[in-house]
């Protein structure tokens, strides 16, 4: 331990840390752009200077190591007025158009103008002219709000391992792009939206689906099914500003039907379809000796992964389709038969804490017949967007249960909504299937939590299996060339595309830390562990749906709607 | 009379219509194609296409709604996509999602550029009521 004193206060550091993080700890609030929790700091933005005593420049707190003795300023009037001027630099080329502005009212930009007390256009730069890359079902980019901090480029590269995007140019001409500055839709984006998380500004946001539900919701002719996945229920509540972790389950419910969804329905009951489907599948691979490690396909930024930069492993990818699909697929089948609806005549939305869900609804396999098995995807945040133009209050809503048959779930398909969730849950399920037997212990300790990578060594029924659960393409690019240079011991791997899991989606509600994902992840295993159905293959729904309607699972019916096929992608990597 | 069904495309951006062309040819459609809005109106005196694929901005920034206007007043089944950069280029977005829109924009579909091939063909495909090639059949081109 180090002392150094800072504004007066004597404050302890660990030896190596920088000025931001001790500085944090201790209470003190100094701004910052660029800087990236968990990834070590570039020092672009000059946001966070203070002023170091002894030395003549000021220093960036975020990348400056702190030192014994050490006597620091944050708040003299050199550091705050240098603070002014470099937002007040960023503001003079930035559009003026906040009342527009995906991000109005959310923007960090925005924020830091205010709290610097910026009241008058000090300099007028030349405002940047690119154009919006509009092209990607998922992803809008704005390259003109972009004040060129970098952190989408860090997080596609050092946390996703994708790097679709870069800067390209130098200096004035700078921004940022895709190889080429072709457009998101040709490049190598596997559309999971961690860059709209860590965009300060409206450069990147979600392409949004929310006229087209309005659009629907309105028309008398459509019947409008919303499915809604395990994640947003205990995520949604930070789009109204209640803490994060809070289960709004049967809220979120209740105030669908009230803004005129005719069916909710719960996308973790087709997660224990998967289950059944996916576990079967192991079992299956495992008994007869299929190609091992099974990889799971819930994530469709996972999927895209893969199909462009490790073909060689699409044997490996379950093919189950994902919850959404599955469920996107039952809902025009089985319940367009049941309800006699014309599939045609139904708008299936389905509300996911994604991005890459926008992409995979659009992918051509899942449009049999051209009748995609779901028409529109919102994120939790276009959910919390279309429930304040509805005017509903969900303080005063009364929670409601979601409707049958798509509405039961067992707790194992809830926690498919954190990393290592799938891995659970297809452990107890698999075990039940191989054996007959419920699995001794249903919380599996080592696949929970928020590392990257997580491996266990499972006995079921004395078969020794290797499980692994990578979340963040970054950690499944080390795992899949670990697995590329013959490594043997694994069975099963389950792959999650944003870090943390779905929980940490690139739909979900802006500006938290990893602390918010932490809560919303302690916030469905208590589900789990107050819930009484806890495993998917004793959910009845799911059983009644296989006897009156699928067969069993792998069947023929199970094959032509739950599961689909991947392919090599040729895109500039 | 050959059996292909002949798609036109119409852009001022030559390189759009050759990937538009590489994209489709090889899935067995004859393409006629015109670089302006102007070219189109002659080449429709004389072609009758099955599905046509138009930009929207080419010698007026509206050419490509002109171009739907009258390909539907001679042939009214004749689906149109438009392809086209507006919204990156202007911020304003039209969909023919509502009915509304769809009364006065006279395309069946509006993508905006750049599409993936695949993309087009699912919309080509969707729009002449073809089913989807199986998987294993289609050509490695055309898994992208």
């Amino acid at each position: 331990m180090i002392t150094f004193e800072a504004d007066g206060r004597t404050i302890q550091a660990n030896e190596g840390e920088t000025i931001l993080t001790a500085l944090k700890r201790e209470g003190i609030h100094v701004p910052t752009l660029c800087h990236m929790e968990g990834l070590p700091p570039s020092g672009a933005c000059r946001l966070c200077v203070v002023e170091v005593e002894g030395t003549p420049t000021l220093a960036p707190a975020c990348s400056y190591p702190v030192a014994p003795g050490m006597k620091i300023n944050t708040r003299s009037p050199r550091v705050l007025e240098a603070r002014k001027t470099n937002v007040e630099l960023l503001l003079s080329n930035h559009p003026d158009d906040c009342l527009y502005c995906s991000r109005n009212g959310k923007c960090d930009l925005q924020g830091l103008a205010m709290e610097m007390g910026i009241r008058q256009r000090l300099y007028r730069g030349k405002k940047t002219t690119h154009e919006m890359d509009v092209s990607s079902p998922s992803i809008l980019r704005d390259p003109d709000k972009c004040i060129l901090c970098g952190r989408c480029v860090r997080v596609c590269e050092e946390v996703q391992g994708v790097s679709a995007i870069d800067f390209i140019n130098r200096g004035s001409r700078a921004f940022i792009g895709t190889a080429f500055d072709t457009g998101l839709n040709l490049s190598s984006c596997v559309n999971c939206g961690q860059c709209v998380l860590v965009c300060p500004t409206g450069a990147l946001s979600e392409t949004s689906s929310i006229a087209d539900v309005v659009a629907a919701l309105s028309d008398p002719d459509k019947m409008v099914v919303a499915q809604h996945a395990p994640a947003v229920s205990v995520s949604l509540a930070e789009e109204f500003g209640v803490k994060p972790g809070t289960d709004l389950d049967g809220k979120m419910v209740a105030a669908l039907r009230r803004i005129g969804f005719d069916r909710v329905f719960d996308t973790s009951f087709t997660a224990d379809l998967t289950i059944m489907e996916e576990g079967s599948e192991l079992v299956h691979r495992i008994k007869t000796g299929g190609v091992l490690p099974m990889l799971t396909s819930c994530s469709p930024g996972w999927i895209k992964f893969v199909e462009e930069f490790y073909p060689e492993f699409i044997p490996n990818i379950s093919t189950c389709k994902s919850p959404q699909q599955m469920m996107g697929a039952i809902i025009k089948s089985f319940f367009a038969q049941r309800e006699a609806v014309d599939p045609a005549k139904i708008v299936s939305v389905s509300i996911m804490p994604c991005t890459a869900k926008k992409f995979e609804c659009s992918r051509p396999e899942m449009a049999p017949g051209h009748i995609p098995d779901v028409d529109y995807v919102l994120t939790t945040r276009e959910l919390g967007q279309l429930l304040r133009m509805f005017g509903v209050d969900l303080a005063a809503v009364e929670p409601e249960a979601a409707d049958t048959p798509f509405g039961e779930r067992s707790s194992a398909g809830k926690i498919f909504g954190a990393s290592g969730g799938v891995m659970e849950a297809a452990v107890r399920s698999a075990y039940f299937l191989i054996t007959g037997k419920e699995y001794p212990e249903l919380k599996i300790q080592p696949v929970r939590g928020l590392q990257g990578c997580k491996e266990v060594r499972l006995n079921i029924d004395g078969l020794d299996v290797g499980a692994a659960v990578v979340s963040g393409l970054g950690q499944a690019r080390k795992l899949l060339d670990q697995l590329k240079a013959g490594r043997k011991d694994l069975h099963f791997i389950e792959v999650m595309t944003c870090p943390g899991g779905c929980i940490n989606g690139g739909g979900q509600p802006l500006k938290a830390d990893m602390e918010a994902v932490k809560s919303r992840m302690q916030a469905l295993y208590k589900i789990d562990r107050e819930e009484q159905l806890r495993v998917s293959h004793r959910n009845k729904w799911v059983l009644r749906l296989y006897e009156e309607f699928l067969g069993k699972p792998l069947g023929e019916t199970s094959h032509r709607l739950l599961h689909t096929h991947y392919a090599k992608r040729d895109v500039l990597l | 009379m050959s059996a292909k069904k002949r798609i036109l495309i119409v852009d001022d951006d030559p390189d759009v219509v050759d990937q538009l062309t590489l994209a489709l040819q090889g899935q067995g459609y004859e393409i006629v194609s015109a670089g302006s809005r102007a070219e189109a109106e002659e080449t429709l005196l004389t072609v009758r296409p099955d599905l046509a694929i138009f930009d929207l901005m080419m010698e007026e920034k509206d050419s490509g709604f002109v171009l739907c206007h009258h390909l539907k007043k001679f042939y009214p089944e004749t689906p149109v996509i438009m392809l086209t950069a507006v919204t990156a280029a202007t911020g304003i977005s039209f969909s023919t999602q509502s009915p509304e829109a769809r009364s006065w924009i006279k395309a069946d579909r509006v993508l905006d550029k750049p599409v993936r091939p695949e993309q087009i063909r699912v919309e080509v495909r969707k729009l002449l009521n073809e089913p989807e090639p199986a998987a294993e059949h289609r050509a490695p081109a055309d898994r992208r």
